[in-house]
């Protein structure tokens, strides 16, 4: 029985049927891992903003999960308006959907022929079950409601692998989709470098442009080992009623390099905890991003910079602009362990504040318990600044096309460091669009 | 001269207690029956006793704060709340007990530069003991008394003020310290009055188990000014003692009010302070506060700018040595357009101390034109020590401007190179590196206490290196 009733402590009854079903079908410590996390997420108060800090900012009490239930299968004018979004930024990368009724894998045959692994989360725990359970181990089954609702209910999901000293010559694009009023997904990419190789990787979460109320409970794992890289490059533009919470955590062997580029445009309201472990001995990590936030837009950004070995490197770079009724927030944290000597380490988050109503907070956090480092943080809320405007507008230049040309600007400083050219391109053109004020919360569909 | 005088006459060192000398103290623990008695008896009028009496039900009510520093060792059945030495009030300098006195040149003020003081006032656990302010302010109408004697001689502006910048439910501590409240500092500067010298308070703890809860209240009228620099030290006993106080600051339109604290509480005592101005239309309201001592201090002294124009300035400088957490901040609350707010944070960690800035600004939608700028950095000396910043930024207005920048780094190698490489020792290289990074705090003390300050910072800083 589905219950809507207030006052129920958990909305376990909206996904147990989906939950037993997967434990039922699930062998070994994958049972155990879904057994435990449903256990977990049933015995857990869901996060709320007077009781949680993380939360404080973020409510999520019109959130009603007993009234959601699985994603509808998407169509197929869904799945070519991801093909060609793909082929718009890097017609060359395998595509993986993930999305009901089952992960679609295309492109990859140059992939397979170095060795490489693209499929669903699903095989992989067929195929490679030793490799799955290592990676999953990055993530506690029940760290957070949400984190235990995943791990009860990930279905379809996408598992890369890079074996040893091999480069995956073209990137892999993961698209999570979901479609259907009241739809549930659990968005899944679990990733494995193995030492001395590297990926190029696009997770792109979207849906079609409307008003169906889509929850998403994402995790992204990416496990690198030793000396190896991984470019990753997070796009979300859900449409304007879907509930995105989101884990994207990265940990990093000695000398292992993460370059992460994050790009928030959709949602009704998101949550997106953006996590590197700096593990081993020389890792570096540099992350940036943008977020455009519009009418009544909640968009949140947690970012965790772990420094737990010694001669790591991380810097973070969060642009935002809202505008509307929307609103930002920003928390962060560089965590330096005792071991984790010569850190060095930045964060700043600026935020462009382009119309009354619109707000943004930044809580930019350092806790420092090894001396002999460099850390700072650097947080800053501004308007468009009039000289700016003058010196446009003395040019020739209308006040809306200055407007404009200032916010570009100031959201392009974060976008150069977006690692791959084309995806680049492709979230400056979705930019654009929404400075003219196209709707980008979800993409629009062509077709019959 | 009184018998605590006598008493207190035997030798005296900074961080030894005085015979303790009280006449009247309340049980141990807190009931209502401890409030109604302190407040009987100090003859307080009804609405005072009412006042106390809410509050203690709103410190019943309140749950422990769980998200700053450890407050788990607090016994507060194992706390006397009111404890009144011997001795009266006295007005005259050759009245003063001895050991305040000495306590004065320990603080490192010369007999001379004490002349210029415009008012001082010192506190002995629950009461002031000693009093006084200039003849020529006190003939232009400015008052400044114990908040006991606000109470009873100015009942009209004290019930008008009291209470009102921070209510007894607004935190925990505050509902304590309106529950318990005694002694601290009442000031009023009537319209276009200059006190151009510091008034001073001098807070000590000397019995054991003892918290004080002391009220400071300060009402600087149209187009005044004044400056409070206020001292805190104890004995170190082997238990803890509790020092929470509450300050009220009303700055009204044009004025100007300095607070300058530097505690040195021994390090033992929980200082949990809730410390809160107002500022009116074009007013400025400076917080210099610096935290040596205390075992625990959770402080985080606060500008509301209500008025258009008003200007907020917190300077702020920690020093946590083995043991000690200071978690201290500012906070900066936006309410009105054209207002502007300065912060700088500077702390430094030793050992297993631990400093961490809480910090926290907010612009309301309808502030436009605000700047706001906060500074912090913090040193950390070697491998045990620790340090946090927790910045809370919250903006609802588009029309602002806001940078906050932190840094967290150590002494650095090239600088000790720099100075041993020309015949300074290392201990004294970092001693002069940390007085250095103090610097834009202690440029903003008077002299006297800057030297002090610098003299306190060298004991810390003793051993530091090797």
């Amino acid at each position: 029985m589905i219950s809507d009733a207030p006052g129920v402590a958990t909305d376990a009854p909206a996904f147990e049927d989906g939950a037993q079903g997967r434990i039922a079908s699930s062998t070994g410590w994958l049972r155990d891992r879904r057994q435990a996390a449903w256990d977990a997420f049933t015995a857990m108060p869901m996060p709320s903003s007077q009781r949680d800090e993380d939360w404080r900012r973020t409510d999520i009490s019109k959130l009603r999960l007993a009234s959601f239930h699985e994603s509808d299968p998407v169509d197929e004018t869904l799945v070519a308006a991801i093909r060609e979004r793909r082929d718009h930024a890097t017609p060359m990368a395998a595509l993986v959907v993930d999305a009901a009724p089952e992960t679609r894998i295309e492109q990859s045959d140059a992939l397979a022929a170095a060795g490489i692994v693209v499929s669903s989360l699903e095989e992989a725990v067929r195929l490679h079950p030793a490799l799955v359970e290592r990676a999953l181990a990055t993530v506690g089954v029940a760290e957070s409601s949400f984190i235990a609702l995943w791990n009860a209910m990930w279905r379809a999901g996408a598992f890369i692998y890079v074996p040893r000293s091999i480069d995956a010559a073209v990137p892999v694009w993961v698209a999570h989709s979901a479609a259907g009023d009241r739809s549930a997904t659990f968005p899944a990419t679990v990733v494995l470098l193995e030492d001395n190789s590297s990926l190029t990787l696009v997770d792109d979460y979207l849906s079609a442009v409307g008003t169906d109320e889509l929850f998403s409970d994402a995790l992204t794992i990416a496990a690198v080992g030793r000396d190896a890289r991984l470019d990753h490059h997070v796009l979300q533009q859900w449409g304007e009623a879907t509930w995105h919470i989101a884990l994207h955590r990265t940990v990093l062997a000695q000398n292992a390099r993460l370059r992460m580029f994050g790009a928030t445009l959709g949602s009704r309201l998101q949550k997106a905890y953006w996590e590197v472990l700096l593990d081993g001995p020389g890792a570096e990590a540099e992350i940036a991003g943008v977020a455009f936030g519009d009418a009544v837009q909640h968009l949140d950004h947690q970012s965790l910079q772990a420094h737990r070995a010694p001669q790591t490197t991380s810097r973070l770079k969060l642009k935002v602009a809202v505008r509307g009724h929307a609103r930002s927030v920003y928390s962060g944290l560089i965590d330096v362990d005792r071991i984790a000597q010569q850190t060095d380490a930045y964060v700043q988050n600026r935020n462009l504040i382009l119309s009354h109503g619109a707000t943004a907070d930044s809580v930019p956090r350092l806790e420092i318990r090894a001396n002999d480092v460099r850390c700072g943080h650097g947080a800053t809320a501004g308007h468009i600044d009039d000289d700016h405007r003058f010196y446009l507008m003395a040019r020739g230049i209308t006040e809306e096309d200055a407007d404009r040309l200032i916010v570009r600007g100031f959201l392009e400083d974060a976008l150069a460091h977006c690692p791959n050219d084309g995806v680049a391109e492709l979230i400056g053109s979705l930019l654009d669009h929404e400075l003219e004020g196209d709707e980008v919360a979800g993409i629009a569909l062509v077709g019959p | 001269m009184s018998v605590q005088a006598r008493e207190l006459t035997k030798d005296y060192k900074f961080g030894f207690h005085d015979v303790d000398v009280s006449v009247f103290r309340t049980e141990k623990g807190l009931s209502p029956e401890v409030v109604a008695a302190i407040s009987q008896h100090k003859n307080e009028p009804e609405w005072m006793l009412k006042f106390r009496l809410k509050a203690y039900e709103h410190w019943m009510k309140r749950p422990m704060p769980t998200w700053g520093a450890d407050l788990s060792g607090i016994d507060f059945d194992d706390i006397y709340y009111y404890v009144k030495p011997a001795g009266e009030q006295s007005r005259s300098w050759d009245d003063v007990p001895e050991s305040i006195k000495n306590t004065f040149d320990r603080l490192g003020i010369p007999q001379a530069e004490r002349k210029f003081l415009a008012g001082v006032s010192a506190q002995y656990d629950s009461e002031v003991v000693y009093h006084n302010i200039r003849d020529d302010l006190e003939k232009l109408g400015v008052i400044f008394c114990d908040c006991d004697t606000g109470l009873r001689e100015h009942p009209d502006i004290f019930r008008k003020y009291f209470g009102t910048v921070i209510p007894p439910n607004d935190n925990k501590f505050a509902a304590l310290n309106s529950a318990v409240w005694s002694g601290g500092s009442f000031v009023y500067v009537p319209a276009g009055v200059k006190v151009d010298i510091p008034l001073q308070a001098y807070f000590r703890i000397n019995s054991d188990n003892m918290g004080q809860f002391e009220r400071t209240l300060i009402i600087a009228e149209e187009g005044s000014s004044v400056h409070y620099i206020e001292g805190c030290t104890a004995p170190n006993y082997s238990s803890d003692s509790l020092h929470s106080a509450v300050v009220e600051l009303i700055a009204h339109k044009d004025a100007k009010i300095r607070y300058t604290t530097i505690q040195n509480w021994s390090d033992n005592v929980y200082n949990l302070v809730t410390k809160r101005a107002i500022a009116h239309e074009r007013a400025t309201v400076e917080w210099v506060d610096g935290n040596l001592g205390s075992k625990v201090t959770m402080k985080y002294p606060a500008i509301y700018l209500m008025g258009e124009g008003a200007h907020g300035e917190v300077l702020s400088a920690a020093f946590a040595g083995p043991g000690q957490h200071q978690d201290a901040g500012a906070k900066c609350i936006h309410v009105a357009a054209h207002t502007t707010s300065n912060i700088v944070s500077r702390s430094i960690s030793k050992g297993t101390g631990r400093t961490s800035y809480r910090g926290h600004i907010k612009v309301y939608p309808k502030a436009h034109d605000v700047r706001i700028n906060v500074r912090c950095d913090a040193l950390l000396l070697d491998e045990e020590s620790q340090s946090d910043t927790y910045p809370y930024m919250d903006v609802e207005s588009p029309d602002v401007t806001i940078g906050h920048e932190a840094t967290v780094s150590k002494v650095g190698e090239d600088q000790v190179f720099y100075l041993t490489s020309r015949g300074i020792d290392e201990n004294e290289a970092t001693a002069l590196i940390v007085n250095g990074f103090f610097e834009p705090f202690v440029k903003e003390l008077p002299m006297e206490y800057a030297v002090e300050l610098n003299r306190l910072l060298a004991l810390s800083m003793e051993g530091s290196v090797g």
